[in-house]
């Protein structure tokens, strides 16, 4: 039966292998002198050892198919909603950009009351730029439209 | 300069007016940090990190710690009166704590628990100042050698202390060591993994790292369907416990206190870790086992002074030794290297007003957190009240505002959200992200240091153990080592396995 340990450990493989193959074009060097890619290249091994001695207990893990993914769409939807807010941050600023994301989480995300959601992303936001720009003094992004 | 001197130059830092300011913050953050589920110290100092760069270094290393005994002592509220551990180390107080609530001892279970957090708290920092200094002056004996033996010795214990298994820490730590290899290598200056990304240059950040893991990480995983709560709130009156409840936490908070601190100078999650040692010893030193599970005093005021003593024991290694032995004193140094206060042995004579005025700033905060947590109980409990649909895309943007701010860096914001998808899948498949942190923290001084070692000796491996500092930190991990490989050999359920039960929520009563 597939264990979750038994995924680990193949991608544990997999991901040191493709650290190995990424630090070619770097020096190794001699272990008197050693070169920036030494240390990549051991952290590698490590990697692929420690995802070979994952497969000792591999029994005791959790099969692949009892891992609960009813999250999922959750945390999916709230990705995208955030990829999205940072793809736009530099363009659209801090409130129109945070407004937005905020809105989208609550009407998107959550189902909430158009008008509240409404009313609480651009208040919420509003009064995190004025306590960030006024009393902690940290500039936020203000984008195309200059707020 | 003697320990007095020192102290006294210390409490003339930490009783001017702006800095008791920013401790007293911290402390309101770290205990409603603390209250609220889902946020934990480490998210809620990483977060608050960028806000701390307007300040000087003293304060800004007052505030994040604030934050974060401060959490220790909020992680107990929620715990006690909803059954909910605010944070990881609360999960044992959940036990006897609530039971004592459901009997109506919900205020006598807060206020033990809030003044034996301050014994310890208090206990903690005494001896941090008796034991920090001289501790530094050792390590100053410390060359590469010794310190990548250090190193290791505390990447193989946080293994050993860990409650996932020993490969699947070590493994992280690989992974956080490698992630802290991105960007321009010191020695020779090629760019390693930067991808013709120029923002790689200078490296991955902390900040973007722990916030993504930690702060974005359980957001994801928390749908805000998932979270519900009976808020119950007491009153001031019931908050005296009786004199029978004093005398039965008496000696729990003593070994709590002891235990912790002890505890806390180790790697790994030490105030997770001692607080279900302490429900254990406890419960082996009770006449009355039996209680345990349905409201014992000792269950909540051993594991509660214990956490707090653990989280204050962390400290030590950090100050003495530059040395974190978690996340969350990676993140106070990193918060200290910011400003440019390097951390390490040297930090007590070259910047005394940081230390001492850290130091002087614990007692205050520990007595400001007694003040805060006991009569404004109602007052924290009610933010509970606001729905976590409105709060978590609050926290999302707090998270984007934090890593944004650190460089003005978008390619942060956006290493924040892969992190946070890493995380979420970690979660899934039994992986602990804290060691990933640790990993890249230490990366640039573990490799220098071996790398410093090899030129020193001519490319010898000997040269570790050619040295006494250094042979000794290794027959430590030689010694830990034999004893996880017994625990496999043997198949038994040892301490560690019973931890993790209890952080995944099925504490054994």
């Amino acid at each position: 039966m597939l264990r979750s340990d038994h995924v680990t450990s193949a991608a544990c493989v997999v991901f040191g292998i493709c650290v190995f193959a990424m630090s070619t074009d770097l020096p190794t060097g001699a272990w008197s002198m050693p070169g920036a890619g030494l240390f990549p290249k051991l952290l590698g091994a490590f990697i692929i050892g420690f995802g070979f001695l994952l497969l000792i207990r591999a029994r005791d893990s959790v099969p692949f198919a009892d891992i609960d993914w009813k999250d999922l769409p959750h945390a999916l939807r709230v990705a995208v909603i955030t990829a999205v807010a940072i793809a736009c941050y530099e363009t659209g600023g801090f409130i129109l950009t945070m407004a937005l994301m905020m809105f989208a989480f609550l009407v998107g995300a959550e189902r909430k009351n158009v008008f509240r959601a409404a009313l609480y992303s651009a208040g919420v936001t509003v009064l995190t730029y004025f306590l960030f720009t006024v009393a902690l003094k940290t500039p936020l992004e203000q984008g195309l439209l200059k707020f | 300069m003697n320990t007095i001197d020192s102290l006294l130059l210390g409490f003339h830092v930490a009783f001017q007016w702006d800095v008791l300011w920013y401790a007293f913050l911290g402390c309101v953050v770290g205990t409603l940090v603390g209250v609220l589920p889902g946020i934990g110290p480490l998210s809620g100092m990483s977060i608050l990190l960028p806000a701390t760069y307007g300040l000087d270094a003293t304060k800004a290393v007052i505030m994040l710690a604030g934050i974060y005994y401060g959490s220790q002592y909020g992680g107990s509220t929620t715990s006690i009166l909803m059954r909910i551990p605010g944070e990881a180390s609360s999960v044992m107080t959940c036990i006897d704590g609530y039971a004592m609530a459901q009997k109506g001892r919900a205020g006598a279970a807060l206020c033990i628990a809030a003044v034996g957090s301050w014994i310890a708290g208090t206990f903690g920092v005494v001896v941090l100042t008796v034991i920090a200094p001289p501790l530094a002056n050792f390590a100053l004996r410390f060359g590469p050698p010794e310190y990548v033996a250090l190193l290791v010795l505390g990447l193989i214990f946080l293994a050993y202390m860990s409650s996932t298994s020993l490969p699947k820490t070590l493994l992280m730590a690989s992974v956080g060591l490698l992630l802290g290899t991105i960007g321009i290598d010191n020695m020779t200056g090629h760019f390693r993994f930067s991808f013709d990304i120029p923002e790689l240059g200078d490296g991955i950040g902390i900040v973007p790292v722990a916030v993504g893991l930690f702060g974005l990480g359980e957001i994801l995983s928390t749908p805000a369907a998932n979270v519900v709560g009976k808020v119950m709130t007491p009153k001031l009156r019931e908050l005296l416990p009786t004199r029978k409840e004093w005398q039965e936490s008496a000696m729990p908070i003593t070994r709590g206190t002891v235990l912790g601190f002890l505890i806390g100078l180790t790697p790994g999650s030490a105030h997770i870790i001692s607080s279900f040692l302490s429900y254990a010893v406890e419960r082996r030193f009770s006449k009355h086992p039996e209680e345990f599970g349905h409201g014992a005093v000792a269950g909540v005021a051993g594991p509660e002074s214990a956490n707090n003593a653990a989280s204050t024991g962390a400290f030590v290694p950090m100050l003495a030794l530059g040395v974190p032995t978690g996340p969350i004193t990676a993140v106070l140094i990193a918060a200290l290297v910011v400003h440019g206060v390097q951390v390490g042995p040297q930090l007590v004579t070259e910047h005394p007003d940081v230390f001492w005025g850290f130091v002087a700033s614990m007692y205050v905060g520990n007595l400001m957190l007694l003040a805060l947590n006991l009569p404004l109980v109602g007052l924290f409990v009610n933010v509970l009240r606001i729905p976590y649909a409105y709060l978590y895309p609050l926290v999302i943007m707090f998270c984007i505002i934090g890593v944004y701010t650190v460089n003005n860096s978008i390619v942060d914001v956006w290493i924040m959200l892969i992190m946070g998808l890493l995380g979420y899948g970690l979660r899934k498949f039994g992986l602990d992200a804290a060691p990933l942190v640790l990993g890249l923290v230490i990366s640039p001084t573990f490799e220098m240091s071996l790398r410093q070692s090899l030129i020193m000796s001519n490319g010898n491996w000997l040269i570790f153990f050619q040295r006494p500092i250094a042979i000794a930190l290794f027959c430590a991990c030689a010694f830990l080592l034999f004893l996880a490989l017994l625990s496999v050999v043997r198949a038994r359920k040892d301490w560690r396995a019973k931890l993790a039960e209890a952080e995944a929520g099925e504490p054994s009563s």
